[in-house]
């Protein structure tokens, strides 16, 4: 490859103005506005991005209201119809799945469960998972990427080699063994309790390294810049400039890739509930749903639809509001 | 929050009962312009393989029969292999003395002779069986069968630290006190030094029995009978390619991926008075993905699935909407059921046991397992149909099929509470994670005991480890395992075939237990003592049916279905029946193509 | 550089060992812990006590877990010979052991299942490195438009279905309902068409997985890349926009994908377990779920050193790169 095109002069200059827009900012000039405060002006304007946030907490919302929508449904998420399902097929009678003016979105194959109680209770658990489970990542890969990045050596090496190596093992079969053993009680939790604990931190700490590597990555990158450079030839100290100068650039991969894992993170407790070692039936859950569903794809494809667009529609909106907030967050946002 | 509607529930039942009978009755108008059922192209239709023969007349000799499966056998070794599909297909490379017969339904299940010019000369007091060996049989080298060859295959199953895994009837009978320490250990030069069987020439075999067995000859009809010979024996690696004694040898095969055989050119049809051989070519291939192989099976790239365990459920609607008339729909000669240790409380009492057993749905239990085609009858007690002795649904000691079957919620509560537990209980049901099926069934009863005030929890186990978690009376004991789910098929069918590790007390083993209610009976052991010593088949039967209703008076068996499959053969297959001899599966060995193509 | 290449490849030694010691801990403290017998499950129906515990030593079980790790490493490089039950086996070297069930030698396996996962690594990432950087890029060009979130919605179904679904939807729309591919695996030996024809769902579904993630990735570092004041350089000293992009901005947008890269090679070749399930390709990822379905230690070994080699290698291929594309990042 060629060398590359970059001029260290030219770059330097709308630095040091930046720093003067922040400075300035701080000093209460003309404007008077903080960080904070112009990346909310730009959100506000930003539909899409609002929406997926209004979408966010409405999902939220449904999650924490669960019980009292099905009660006022009249529905229960364990209860059995199979006065419901053909016998001969194991599938709902009636056309789309069995959907009815009582089950709104239809029932499941062979017991006849209502599936909306299913997927507003269902919320509960895969959103806690996939949420929870990416703020322990974050929280790791944050702290030991920028630890790595910034200081290098041999500090650089051990965590590397760590995320190398939690990388390279085999993490399905750790955590079918971790789960398979752990007790019924634990930590004053019970039964699907302490599998749920046990998932968010399990999918949590494998996760890490992810977030780590990226985070590693621009710091190493950025370090090496300009501003930085700068800053320490200003005489600036060492945790001055990482929480100045680094931590607001990081912001921007480190929203987007956790919005990327909470649907990663609710794919994975699909799988573990698909392999016997996620929640304890009759509990529901997303991933759940959509792995028994596999079964029925073509004779009942309601089943599986309604599960997936609902991980989809989380996605969607995680996803939407994540970019709205790096977009705005961005200092160099001006269009 | 519950809402019942109790008489629309009924009407609509009853409406979907109507349609499922209609489909079975219409089932059988697939063709009928052959002798045999079916177009001569065509599927044979509906059920005309179940416990009849179809086409049999226009199977021709020659083509590739192409089996495919989900699940590798456990090994193809005969000393080894246990998993039935196992055994049904060894017929293809190994010979017995004695065989099932190749007969469709209950007469599968009989004896006949194979190695052996006839079935056994027993003796007066039923220790001594002796065997003349046929003329012609011979390796797949060309050389002749001798005695010899058959007593070292049998020896084999003494060998269990090398060739773990399969049935151990054989040593158990023969040598109950485990002197001889098996072949590989043998100081004898000839390495045939168990003292049971004896070889006067190359053409003679005799048994000699310390104790009379009455079902000794199913046992030596079982694959771990199968001759070995020594300068072929590769041990532990045998399994990766056996030697053949029968019409077809391996020519590859790789576990988990594929498997051919070929047609064994030194094998001579007029020495084998069982096996047609009629394919020229015999390959299985497997899938990681049941529904990949069904899809297989519905477009016609293979003919039939090796493990004969039912379509799944994908593959099944689609199958029983477009294609009936390839479908059968046997008995399995399993039995699905929960059973309820006695160590964990409070299920050491009968009450207790009984109130699990009347709570339950039934309905339900049998929809979770798939409805009754593809589920089973409603199980009423514990000998499966295909066993001598059984009664079927005739025998319901608590209605399960009857006024019971949607549960009987004020029955149980008072069998609660002459139990002491008047306000029910908490409990764990033990499941295998790997059986999607048995998770629906726990869930159903899960669902039904929470009516009666029983709370129970269900606790997915890792299914591979079955032997090492249900299997260890102490675990299941610390688990608070009050309800395990499990099924059960006979090896041979009888009730000593099905039943003897299920309730012998002899049988309650440490590890790899599989008498999980711990069911202590003198009277059901003392009938089993009774049962190896009665000659005669209907003396048998009888002491099999006593058996079955001291096992469900005691109340240690929720029976959730007589097992049936959904089981599909394809429009190119002839001579097609199913078997009790191999629960219920077709007949692998004698299966024949409708063109050489 | 060399002297990094050697720590490098170092510490990836290191890291091999304790992997291994980990799977082994798992594979024999978990099932302590748990009260459970593993040699009960190879003895068939009919365990008597004897034959569980004449197992037991022939498998192993019974000896201290140091000198089994032992065994096994030295087992690799010099070979090691099976003893029990009057059955006695040499294993050359590399010797990766027997499967506990089948009794197969686990070297072969291997060789014979790694290529198969390889070309499935490798194609998917081939497709959804060119598909998930042509859409970020052009979603980061053209922000906002209806193709920038049109492309982001499609790449988010891609993301948010499992591989089981689309795998399982594709199979049955374009092999069994169109019937336009058999879907099947060929070896590449027998025959080019039907290896490619046989992979390219499989490439397809695995690429619709993470393209999403690497257009995300692109659009957000291109985004930020146009902001920086080299390109807007660039762009003043009158350089066509095609240069501009292809070549400057495109470069540093390559550092944060190659981070991606390595990461998600590795796992994917661990994980492609789902992807050869759902199409029935006979790789490493098959082998190792039978395995584990199965407590076949051995290949459970076996599979899980070779990807781990793989991914420790695939990291450092990604760490040289860094510095070759940004001559900013030292290696030390």
């Amino acid at each position: 490859m060629t060398a590359p095109l970059h001029e260290p002069t030219a770059e330097a200059a709308p630095s040091a103005a930046e720093e003067a827009a922040v400075a300035g900012a701080e000093s209460k000039s003309v404007q008077g506005r903080s960080l904070g405060r112009i990346a909310w002006e730009r959100l506000k304007r930003d539909k899409l991005a609002l929406t997926g946030a209004v979408v966010v907490l409405l999902l939220v919302a449904v999650a924490l209201l669960a019980p009292v929508i099905t009660s006022l449904l009249g529905q229960d998420p364990n209860e059995y119809h199979e006065d419901l399902i053909d016998p001969l097929f194991g599938t709902p009678v009636g056309s789309l799945g069995g959907i009815s003016g009582d089950h709104l979105l239809g029932v499941e194959p062979v017991n006849g469960r209502d599936i909306l109680a299913r997927i507003l209770y269902g919320a509960r658990i895969s959103l806690l998972v996939g949420f929870l489970s990416a703020v322990v990542a974050v929280i790791f890969g944050t702290v030991f990427g920028v630890l790595a990045g910034f200081f290098g050596g041999w500090v650089d090496s051990l965590i590397s080699r760590v995320m190398d190596g939690l990388l390279a093992f085999p993490q399905l079969l750790f955590i079918i063994a971790l789960v398979s053993v752990m007790p019924n009680d634990m930590l004053g939790l019970h039964g699907t309790g302490v599998r749920v604990f046990v998932m968010i931190l399990v999918i949590g700490f494998f996760g890490w390294p992810y977030i780590g590597r990226v985070v590693r990555g621009q710091t190493l990158s950025m370090r090496e810049r300009e501003y930085v450079e700068a800053a320490r030839s200003l005489g600036a100290g060492r945790f001055y400039i990482l929480f100045k100068e680094l931590l607001p650039n990081l912001v921007a991969p480190i929203i987007v890739y956790t919005t990327m894992m909470i649907p990663t993170n609710i794919l994975t407790e699909a799988a573990l509930s698909f392999l016997g070692v996620g929640v304890k039936p009759p509990t529901a859950s997303w991933g759940q749903m959509l792995s028994s569903a596999i079964e029925y794809y073509e004779s009942d494809p309601m089943y599986m639809v309604v599960p997936g667009v609902a991980i989809f529609i989380t996605v969607l909106a995680f996803n939407l509001f994540g970019d709205g907030v790096r977009d705005a967050l961005d200092p160099k946002g001006s269009r | 929050m519950t809402t019942q509607r109790t008489s629309g529930r009924r009407k609509r039942a009853a409406a979907a009962a109507a349609v499922v009978a209609a489909l079975l009755t219409t089932a059988a108008c697939g063709g009928g312009d052959s002798d045999d059922g079916g177009s001569k192209n065509g599927a044979a239709g509906f059920d005309a393989a179940n416990n009849k023969v179809a086409q049999a007349s226009l199977a021709k000799k020659g083509g590739t029969l192409k089996f495919g499966g989900a699940q590798d056998a456990d090994s193809w070794d005969t000393t080894r292999g246990y998993y039935g599909f196992m055994w049904n297909f060894s017929r293809y490379y190994s010979r017995q003395l004695v065989t099932n017969k190749t007969e469709a339904g209950a007469a599968g299940a009989g004896v006949t002779p194979d190695l052996a010019t006839s079935t056994a000369e027993v003796s007066e007091d039923g220790k001594t069986y002796t065997y003349k060996l046929r003329d012609g049989i011979t390796w797949e080298d060309g050389k002749p069968i001798t005695s010899q060859d058959v007593k070292y295959g049998i020896e084999r199953v003494w060998a269990q630290d090398v060739l773990s895994g399969g049935p151990t009837y054989l040593k158990e009978v023969l040598d109950p006190k485990d002197e001889y320490p098996g072949p590989y250990k043998d100081k004898s030069k000839d390495k045939l030094g168990l003292k049971a069987i004896e070889t006067p020439d190359e053409k003679t075999i005799v048994f000699k029995l310390p104790k009379a067995n009455s079902d000794f000859e199913e046992m030596l009809a079982l694959t771990s009978a199968s001759p070995v010979r020594q300068d072929k024996d590769t041990k532990s690696k045998y399994g990766l390619h056996p030697f053949s004694s029968g019409p077809y040898k391996f020519e590859s095969y790789t576990p988990g991926k594929d498997l051919t055989l070929v047609r064994n050119t030194e094998w001579k049809q007029a020495s084998d008075p069982v096996r047609k051989a009629y394919p020229d070519k015999i390959t299985v291939e497997f899938f990681s993905d049941a529904n990949q192989l069904d899809q297989r099976l519905l477009n016609g790239d293979i003919d039939l699935d090796i493990n004969q365990t039912g379509m799944s459920p994908q593959g099944r609607t689609t199958a029983l909407k477009q294609h009936k008339a390839n479908l059968d729909n046997p008995v399995s000669g399993y039995i699905r059921y929960a059973v309820f240790p006695q160590s964990v409380k409070p299920f050491d009492k009968l009450e207790c046991r009984k109130a699990v057993i009347l709570g339950a749905d039934h309905v339900s239990l049998q929809t979770a397992r798939g409805g009754p085609v593809a589920g089973g009858d409603i199980g009423t007690n514990m000998l499966p149909p295909s066993v001598p002795g059984a009664e079927g649904q005739q025998y319901d000691p608590y209605k399960l099929a009857g006024d019971n079957k949607k549960g009987n919620v004020e029955e149980a509560k008072a069998a609660l509470k002459a139990c002491g537990q008047p306000n029910g209980f908490k409990t764990t049901i033990a499941v295998r994670n790997n059986k999607p099926v048995e998770v629906a069934t726990a869930q159903s009863l899960q669902a039904s005991l929470k009516k009666v005030g029983i709370t129970a929890e269900i606790d997915q186990y890792d299914g591979s480890q079955t032997a090492g978690i249900i299997g260890s009376p102490e675990n299941v004991k610390k688990k608070n395992y009050g309800i395990i789910i499990m099924g059960w098929g006979p090896d041979f069918p009888s009730v000593q075939g099905y039943g003897l590790p299920l309730w012998s007390s002899d049988y309650i083993l440490e590890s790899g237990n599989n008498n999980y209610a711990l069911i202590k009976d003198k009277e059901i052991d003392g009938l089993f003592d009774e049962y190896v010593d009665t000659l005669d088949d209907a003396g048998k039967a009888k002491i099999a049916t006593e058996i079955n209703h001291k096992v469900m008076e005691g109340a240690y068996y929720l029976p959730f279905v007589f097992e049936k499959f959904v089981n599909w053969r394809s429009s190119r297959l002839a001579n097609v029946y199913t078997t009790d001899g191999y629960s219920g599966m077709y007949d692998f060995v004698n299966l024949g193509l409708k063109s050489a193509k | 550089m060399l002297a990094y290449l050697f720590r490098r490849l170092f510490a990836a030694a290191v890291m091999l060992v304790v992997i291994i010691m980990v799977v082994f801990g798992i594979f024999f403290l978990v099932p302590k812990w748990a009260g459970v017998d593993i040699a009960s499950s190879f003895v068939g129906k009919q365990a008597d006590p004897a034959a569980v515990e004449a197992v037991r030593q022939k498998l192993g079980l019974s000896d201290p877990i140091y000198s089994q790790v032992w065994e096994f490493f030295k087992g690799i490089f010099a070979g090691r010979t099976y003893a029990g039950g009057g059955d006695v086996t040499h294993c050359a070297a590399p010797c990766f052991g027997y499967s506990f069930r089948s009794e197969q030698a686990i070297w072969p396996v291997l060789t014979d299942r790694f290529p198969v996962t390889l070309a499935l690594a490798l194609g998917a990432a081939v497709l959804w490195l060119v598909l998930g950087m042509a859409a970020g890029v052009l979603s980061a060009l053209k922000r906002g438009s209806f193709w920038d979130r049109g492309a982001m919605v499609v790449a988010l179904a891609g993301v948010s279905l499992p591989v089981y679904f689309t795998g399982m939807a594709s199979l049955a729309v374009f092999a069994f309902g169109l019937d336009w591919l058999d879907a099947r695996y060929v070896p590449l030996t027998d025959s080019f068409t039907g290896w490619f024809g046989g992979l390219i769902l499989p490439w397809i579904t695995l690429a619709f997985l993470y393209a999403a993630m690497y257009a995300r990735i692109t659009r957000a570092t291109m985004l930020e890349i146009l902001g920086e004041d080299y390109i807007r350089t660039a762009r003043a000293k009158g350089l066509r926009e095609q240069t501009v992009i292809g070549k400057h901005a495109m470069r540093s947008t390559m550092t944060p994908i190659l981070t991606m890269l390595g990461m998600d090679l590795g796992a994917l070749i661990g994980g492609a377990i789902l992807t050869e399930t759902t199409f029935n390709l006979p790789g490493l990822g098959q082998a190792v779920l039978n395995a584990i379905k199965n407590q076949d230690l051995p290949v459970i070994l076996g599979v899980t050193l070779i990807t781990s080699l793989a991914v420790l290698i695939a990291n450092l291929v990604v760490d040289v790169l860094y510095a070759v594309i940004d001559p900013r990042v030292r290696l030390a």
